[in-house]
């Protein structure tokens, strides 16, 4: 963890020019360039919002801004692990020629889809305000939630990076995972339609308690109960002290394996 | 500056030292190809791996200043002994000390992303080196003037040459003036009088007090350049002294092989 941060500190300069790098090429040769990380969650949301208010009802009002407000950290935790799960095998070139600290990779890989995250709450909010919903101050929360997301991120992050160098089935594996994670996550619906009975099982997902804390200040202008906070944050921490340690014990091995 | 001045103060001190190091790799003979195999493999306990040792319980100090020539055959461990100094590899056994910042030039542009220009892999580059943004803005135009690349230096560098990818390699790692310089066989790409402007630098670098590790195939470069040289074969230092010597030495130990082909 002390680790993660000093080095963290250290290479500030290196990760964030990673970060800009994987931006650059992410939109290198394309005609808007940057402008697609601000496009493609606008026309994501026009998407969903036709197709949820015209063709499947729902009995939810304003559909389409319930869905996106969680929607759109989830895009962010499954993007960065989606990205992220390659970030030492993809840099592998690099990493058997430059004596170089590897968690940079998986904090530069994080903060690039950070970056995009932060960018996609503006069509947002230009949603809120289009379809007449209320726009909350409970907005000002939302710093809390994200930080608790990164930090969650962080750690599945190292973990599914190395775990990526020894068995490169693991990136396939993930994005099984990562569908199956969506829809027992509530993404789509509301924990409310499950049955009651059942609702412990959906407890035990992680993600749940951070996902909520979106959900509760962007559509219902409410804040999550402190011990929901308490939990996002102990989920958080858990995974990123398992995930940093596992990438620090084996981070000396990659070497040979990418 | 007060590092120029330690350095020059204490001439001859050892900034590189090995103490007994052995790196092993672990070489998997044949991959599985299906899972039936595995499984197969798995019950009648085969081993489908062997440990090979690329550096030998090896020790070796430079000291500052020097110029050290590394030859041996291919698969001597030179250039294993080379990443192991540069902190690529954690070698299995043995103490590695390597005393100020170190600038690899192991192989043509590592660090050096294709879709990024030449500009902004300077910036990269030089960080992933571990120095600052600031130094490397500050050292930019003398390492686009030194690598001499034009107009190029704002396009990609996927549209390099392998030749100009040297250049600019060359120039960011001597530019930000390291305090040891390891030059792995990268020189043999670029043309007659870019190596010449490139042996001035390595030159200069010597004058300066700097220590420079540097593998060659090239012989006469050795014995021409090197203070000292020492000759690896399966990992181990097989001769050490004045370049002349150890690569006649060298030469000695090939000719039989090359006259049998004859």
């Amino acid at each position: 963890m002390l680790e993660l941060i000093r080095s963290t500190y250290r290479y500030r300069e290196l990760i964030w020019a990673l970060a800009l790098k994987e931006l650059k090429v992410r939109y290198k040769r394309s005609a808007l360039g940057f402008l697609w990380a601000l496009l493609n969650p606008a026309l994501m949301m026009l998407v969903l919002t036709v197709v949820f208010s015209t063709i499947m009802r729902f009995a939810i009002p304003h559909y389409a801004i319930f869905l996106l407000s969680v929607l759109l950290p989830w895009t962010f935790f499954s993007q960065s692990l989606g990205y992220a799960v390659d970030c030492i095998v993809g840099n592998g070139e690099l990493i058997k020629k430059v004596s170089v600290p590897k968690l940079v990779f998986p904090v530069a890989a994080v903060l690039s889809n950070i970056i995009n995250l932060l960018l996609s709450f503006i069509p947002m909010a230009l949603l809120v305000l289009a379809m007449g919903h209320p726009f909350y101050s409970t907005w000002l929360y939302l710093p809390v939630p994200v930080l608790a997301l990164i930090i969650f991120t962080l750690g599945m992050t190292c973990f599914f990076a190395t775990a990526n160098v020894f068995y490169r089935d693991v990136a396939h594996i993930l994005q099984v995972v990562l569908s199956a994670w969506f829809y027992f996550t509530p993404i789509i619906y509301s924990l409310d339609f499950v049955p009651a009975h059942l609702r412990w099982i959906f407890r035990l997902n992680p993600i749940i308690y951070v996902v909520n804390g979106f959900r509760l200040a962007i559509y219902y202008g409410m804040l999550p109960h402190w011990q929901s906070i308490a939990a996002s944050f102990a989920c958080g921490f858990i995974a990123l002290i398992i995930g940093c340690a596992i990438f620090l014990k084996y981070q000396d091995d990659f070497v040979f394996y990418v | 500056m007060s590092s120029m001045s330690d350095l020059q103060r204490s001439a001859n001190h050892t900034v590189v030292r090995l103490e007994n190091v052995t790196q092993r790799f672990r070489v998997i003979q044949e991959r599985p190809d299906s899972v039936r195999e595995i499984f197969a493999k798995f019950f009648r306990h085969e081993v489908s791996f062997h440990d090979f040792d690329a550096i030998r319980n090896l020790s070796l100090e430079v000291p500052s200043g020097q110029m050290l020539g590394v030859i041996g055959r291919n698969g001597s461990g030179k250039s294993t002994l080379l990443k192991i100094i540069a902190g690529v590899y954690r070698p299995t056994a043995g103490r590695v000390h390597v005393e100020g910042r170190l600038a690899p030039l192991i192989e043509l542009g590592a660090g050096f992303h294709h879709e990024l220009t030449g500009r902004e892999n300077i910036l990269l580059n030089g960080l992933l080196m571990g120095y600052s943004k600031a130094e490397m803005r500050a050292r930019e135009q003398s390492i686009i003037e030194f690598a001499d690349i034009g107009d190029f230096i704002d396009a990609p560098i996927k549209q390099y040459s392998s030749g100009m990818q040297t250049r600019l390699a060359f120039a960011v790692a001597t530019e930000v003036d390291p305090h040891i310089l390891v030059v792995d066989e990268v020189l043999a790409v670029g043309d007659t009088g870019f190596q010449q402007k490139c042996f001035a630098r390595i030159d200069k670098f010597r004058e300066a007090g700097k220590t420079i590790l540097f593998v060659t195939h090239n012989m006469p470069q050795v014995a021409e350049h090197c203070d000292r040289a020492v000759l690896l074969d399966k990992g181990s230092i097989i001769a050490d002294g004045e370049p002349a010597e150890v690569v006649s030495f060298y030469k000695s130990l090939t000719l039989p092989e090359m006259a049998a082909v004859d």
